[in-house]
């Protein structure tokens, strides 16, 4: 059995500083990584593969600093690594995401089960999972937060708002992890070191996909970007420290009164 | 040019606040938002989906219980009305059938829409849309025929259309056969009151060691309990986070204990008129983004503020209930 888990090398959203004048985003020194929900679905399909004798192989569309950071991935327990480089920068439509991911899957496939998060920790957007259902004709089970094999069939459980909803399916299918659902343990020294050994593959879209960039785009991308910019709360922003717990209780008491949250009976 | 707006939303909601949305893009076309719903509707519930707006609304001819098959549905109403928007509620299935929906047609995609225009001389549909986790707003400028929306609830306001009668028509619709099937449901736990709709609230964090220190005063503020993903995940003591993820708040004030700020939480509060923050790393990135913030360890400085309100009288306003 084969299972494929798709990642992406994300922003670090938390890092992103607005530049209150110009609402301008400062995007340098953004750090990137592989999110938590990337690594959760890893360890998702790490813990499926012990109870049946599957390889798991990790698929990034991403820049040239997500290959050092496979060697983190393959510790996890994935057997082999591929990189796409992404001549996007990170900014590449959802649906040409698709698109690239899908020649990749039929290069190195075919697999019985492909795993990812919902969603990217930078982009957001929930597409990935669902447009690869559309685009490879397989089933889809979104926002799995338990996942099991059972005689061929996958059975699930779904994480939605108002409880779990438990489905089946037989494979081939792709399943989208939920928040938190996976949580990746932490790497002891033995599996960094069987990393370094294990296979990892550096490709290119045109060389080794045939998808040329302008064409893919124009095919695929339905979206130009008019404008970004960062969001600004404008907030009063007045922080007190280093006094007594009683004056600093008070003022705060006094603010709440001021701004008619709350009335005092009787004075202070 | 305005060729009509379709809305889906898994959720009664989302569904009339999406249609109020649908009307105010169609602007001077009347007679060109419809809306599909996937069960029997009574002559009140049409007419109370005319009152939202809807001019037609087409009912599945049988039940649809899977991500696809509001997909399916969707793409026959598509066929026949030929919209240039879809817009779709932002629940977990309405964010898979939205994605499903515009790989399959082809059409523009965009997630998390606060604004959309559709531009007077050709049509086109813009949309501003939440990026990187609520830190920046995109615009976007679709191509082509057709483009789908995802909105959150609470990003636009119903309409009240007075005497407004919708026709609705059954559609029937071919299912895709993906092989899911469902076997069962269990339903999420919930304590008391949701947050959402709460004008006070107290937000804890991973900071708080122990309920009971903040319960007194969230009684004495009138106020809902809502906190981090972290503690709602590790500790099991609240049933709703605030967040990306999680609720979304507008309150009068949002009073948060020991949460350190990140934008994957801030987003769902800062909405909210006034926040204040408690804490006691002073660099914890909340001081940046609150009205009033005590830099204080909570343990120590909760108890002092419970006294202090309580010794002088102070209670909730009219105004902020």
């Amino acid at each position: 059995m084969k299972i494929l888990v798709l990642v992406k090398y994300s922003l670090d959203v938390a890092e992103i500083r607005v530049e209150p004048s110009t609402h301008a985003l400062r995007m340098t020194g953004v750090p990137e990584r592989f999110g938590d929900l990337d690594k959760g679905a890893l360890q998702a399909a790490v813990e499926l593969a012990q109870t049946c004798d599957a390889t798991v192989e990790v698929l990034c569309f991403g820049p040239p600093a997500a290959r050092a950071a496979l060697k983190d991935l393959l510790a996890i327990g994935a057997d082999e690594a591929t990189v796409v480089d992404d001549p996007y920068g990170g900014a590449a439509d959802g649906a040409v995401v698709a698109r690239v991911l899908e020649a990749a899957i039929e290069k190195r496939g075919p697999f019985d089960l492909i795993i990812c998060g919902f969603a990217s920790d930078d982009g957001y957007s929930h597409q990935t999972g669902p447009r690869l259902a559309e685009r490879l004709g397989l089933p889809l089970v979104s926002y799995a937060c338990r996942i099991g094999l059972d005689d061929g069939v996958l059975v699930a459980e779904r994480d939605l708002e108002e409880g779990l909803e438990s489905v089946s399916v037989r494979l081939p299918a792709i399943v989208s992890v939920a928040e938190e659902a996976f949580v990746a343990r932490p790497v002891t020294l033995l599996q960094a070191m069987k990393a370094q050994k294990k296979p990892t593959n550096t490709w290119e879209m045109q060389a080794d996909l045939g998808l040329d960039k302008d064409a893919l785009t124009q095919s695929a991308s339905r979206s130009s970007v008019l404008t970004t910019e960062g969001i600004v709360v404008e907030r009063q922003g007045r922080v007190l420290k280093a006094m007594e717990l009683s004056e600093m209780a008070d003022r705060l008491i006094d603010w709440l009164v001021a701004e008619q949250v709350l009335v005092q009976q009787g004075g202070a | 040019m305005m060729a009509g707006v379709l809305v889906w939303s898994e959720t009664l909601e989302l569904e009339r606040e999406l249609l109020g949305q649908a009307i105010r893009v169609c602007g001077q076309s009347p007679g060109k938002v419809s809306l599909f719903v996937d069960h029997d509707l009574d002559e009140a519930g049409l007419a109370s989906f005319g009152a939202n707006g809807a001019d037609v609304v087409y009912v599945a001819d049988a039940p649809v219980t899977s991500p696809a098959g509001w997909v399916d549905g969707l793409e026959a109403v598509i066929a026949r009305t030929k919209p240039t928007l879809v817009l779709i509620g932002a629940t977990k299935n309405g964010m898979e059938v939205a994605a499903r929906l515009s790989e399959r047609l082809q059409a523009a995609y965009g997630a998390w829409a606060v604004g959309i225009d559709v531009e007077p001389g050709d049509g086109a549909v813009t949309a501003r849309c939440s990026l990187y986790a609520g830190s920046a707003m995109v615009s976007y400028r679709f191509a082509g025929a057709l483009t789908v929306l995802t909105v959150a609830q609470g990003v636009f306001d119903k309409a009240e259309l007075a005497g407004h009668i919708p026709r609705s028509e059954s559609l029937p619709f071919p299912r895709t056969e993906d092989g899911v099937s469902v076997t069962g449901h269990a339903a999420e736990k919930t304590g008391g009151d949701r947050v959402g709709q709460a004008r006070m609230v107290v937000d804890i964090g991973r900071g708080v060691k122990d309920l009971e220190t903040v319960r007194p005063l969230a009684g004495l503020l009138e106020a809902q309990l809502g906190c981090s993903r972290p503690v709602s995940s590790d500790r099991d003591w609240l049933p709703d986070w605030l967040g990306l993820s999680g609720a979304k708040i507008k309150a009068e004030l949002c009073l948060t204990i020991g949460i350190s700020g990140a934008i994957q939480h801030v987003v769902g509060i800062r909405d909210s008129r006034l926040i204040a923050a408690v804490n006691n790393d002073e660099n914890a990135p909340i001081f940046t983004q609150c009205d009033f913030g005590v830099v204080a360890d909570l343990d120590q400085f909760v108890p002092v503020l419970i006294s202090r309100l309580q010794q002088r009288g102070a209670r909730v306003s009219d105004l902020a209930r």
